[in-house]
């Protein structure tokens, strides 16, 4: 029973990550409607710029804030450089750019602070019994971190002006167009958030496990299969099926063994698209 | 030098059958196949098990290889009539990680991250040296010139002209009364086959395979090769693969000159101008080098 229980807290702090990647993919499939690749090297991207911050200061929220700033930053950048040139163009075009900013990112950074996996530089904390099942304080700090970004991404979409305007460009460009609201800055705010939220997920992931350049390619497809489980465009949707999506991963781990983890995903990801395409909630955009 | 050359020349034919398949996929049907390297990899591991596992002939290997990479297209296939291309595209990708996860994992099959080694090669009976070289090079270009032949013939036919109707207007396709879904099936399990056939010549040309030869960048590297020769051409397809081999070659060339840069320095270097090179051809120049499939 102790073990289940670890294996369910282990699987609600992954489960956090993952929907915080699956957010700003169905953000932006809902808004810049295109299935973005390059979200996982923008997680390893802001687990990098953590690494150097905390290094540089000493302070592992300054490290994080340098993550998620250098993340936001990379992802305005992805789409002033590279996705703005493409508005109007076929799924496709957005889609193979994605794959080409990840790789250029993760080159990069592979460049940059080479292909070693690398660790955070933290104490190592005794973790707390509580009825025997051990419980990590670090890994409660990072949920408690992944819950308020999340929580941070659904004020700023629901209770800002600028949240108004993203659900309408979501609902309809067109009519949010003739309305007056503007598509670039709408768009603006979209890859800040989105890249936000990513980086923040590199973070985490990178304080609980390494930090190597192949870290965030490797949570792409929980993300994807999350963001479509939801059902795409689905910001709720897509943070309760990274958290079932964690939890499953983790206790099938016993039963599928690690290397399985990866391919749970991918098959419930299938089953989801052949059974129920518009993901467990429904949502209105009913083309798949 | 000789050697060089054959050796690059062998390596681009079975490239250039990787690109004939995404095309077929992509260019001619509109199939978004982001996982292209799976097929390769089962084909290379049917070979590579057969030849070193039972005494079977290396035909054998090949004819397995084909078989059961268009078998695994099969299911794709099936799920894929019912996505939209976009979903299409990361059930592929998902796809190849599956399988890549797979043999590295079924250590009992496929000897997990070591790998199999000693895989024969092809026409060793003619000695070591530029015979067997040349003779494989000849039976790679054989088969490449049936593929190409055979897909310019599937593009000609009636069925060339359904699937690229398919892939222009789905729509009204199916308001003709013709079932989209069968034809995508085929034409995934033909360019799979296509892509085992070319994993087969690769494990018995290497003479090993481990599962980190099958990782994502080859897709995209084939998407490369097809995008830079121009979507929808077959002979886009073989042009942008020996523009990607001399890039690849090229950035080998580049290290020499180099010698600061490290072999690993090199394959972020490869990654991120495979990067570049994607998203400046979208941008700039989306219909390739060879021109428009829709003005051909």
């Amino acid at each position: 029973m102790v073990f289940w229980i670890e294996l369910l807290i282990a699987g609600l702090v992954s489960g956090l990550v993952i929907g915080l990647v699956a957010l700003s993919i169905t953000l932006v499939f809902g808004i810049a409607r295109f299935p973005n690749a390059s979200a996982g090297d923008i997680m390893t991207l802001g687990a990098y710029a953590a690494l150097a911050g905390h290094a540089a200061t000493g302070s592992l929220f300054a490290g994080g804030v340098a993550g998620a700033a250098a993340g936001a930053a990379a992802s305005v950048a992805a789409y002033a450089l590279v996705f703005r040139r493409l508005a109007g163009r076929s799924t496709v075009a957005l889609l193979v750019a994605s794959i080409g900013v990840a790789f250029v990112i993760r080159a990069g950074l592979a460049l940059a602070f080479g292909h070693a996996q690398q660790v955070f530089q933290v104490p190592l904390v005794r973790p707390w019994r509580i009825e025997g099942v051990r419980v990590h304080p670090n890994d409660l700090r990072l949920a408690a971190t992944a819950a308020a970004s999340l929580a941070a991404v659904f004020v700023t979409l629901y209770l800002t002006p600028i949240g108004r305007r993203m659900r309408a460009v979501a609902d309809d460009p067109s009519l949010a167009r003739v309305s007056g609201i503007s598509p670039v800055r709408v768009m603006v705010a979209l890859w800040l958030v989105a890249g936000a939220a990513c980086a923040i997920a590199g973070v985490i992931l990178g304080l609980r496990t390494v930090v190597s350049p192949e870290m965030g390619w490797e949570m792409l497809l929980p993300g994807f299969a999350a963001a479509i489980l939801g059902g795409i465009g689905n910001p709720a949707g897509a943070v309760v099926a990274g958290l079932i999506l964690g939890i499953a991963q983790e206790m099938a781990t016993p039963f599928v063994g690690f290397t399985y983890k990866i391919a749970l995903a991918f098959v419930l990801m299938l089953l989801v698209l052949l059974v129920r395409p518009r993901g467990l909630f429904g949502r209105l955009e009913g083309v798949r | 030098m000789e050697a060089y050359l054959a050796a690059i020349a062998t390596v681009a034919l079975i490239y250039v059958l990787l690109s004939l398949g995404l095309t077929l996929h992509y260019g001619l049907t509109g199939l978004i196949n982001f996982g292209h390297v799976g097929f390769f990899c089962i084909g290379a591991y049917a070979a590579a098990i057969l030849s070193t596992k039972t005494g079977l002939p290396v035909a054998a290997g090949f004819v397995a290889a084909a078989a059961l990479a268009g078998l695994a297209a099969w299911p794709i296939g099936l799920v894929s009539l019912r996505l939209r291309d976009d979903y299409f595209a990361i059930v592929t990708l998902g796809f190849s990680e599956t399988v890549r996860l797979v043999v590295t994992s079924e250590r009992w099959l496929t000897n997990g991250v070591q790998g199999i080694p000693g895989i024969p090669r092809l026409f060793d009976g003619l000695g070591v040296g530029m015979a067997s070289a040349i003779a494989l090079l000849a039976l790679l270009l054989a088969v490449n010139a049936a593929a190409v032949a055979l897909f310019l013939r599937l593009a000609r036919s009636p069925f060339g002209r359904m699937i690229e109707a398919i892939r222009d207007n789905e729509e009204a396709v199916r308001a003709l009364g013709k079932d989209p879904a069968r034809f995508k099936i085929r034409v995934l399990v033909i360019g799979a086959a296509v892509a085992g056939v070319a994993g087969a010549f690769y494990a018995h040309y290497i003479g090993y395979v481990v599962p980190d030869q099958f990782v994502p960048l080859i897709t995209f590297y084939v998407w490369m090769a097809i995008i830079m020769g121009g979507v929808g051409r077959i002979s886009g397809a073989v042009v942008g693969t020996v523009l990607l081999m001399l890039f690849l070659e090229g950035s080998r060339f580049l290290r020499d000159a180099l010698p600061f840069i490290s072999a690993v320095d090199m394959a972020s270097v490869r990654i991120g101008a495979v990067g570049l090179a994607l998203i400046l051809f979208t941008i700039y120049r989306p219909q390739g080098l060879m021109g428009d499939y829709t003005r051909r």
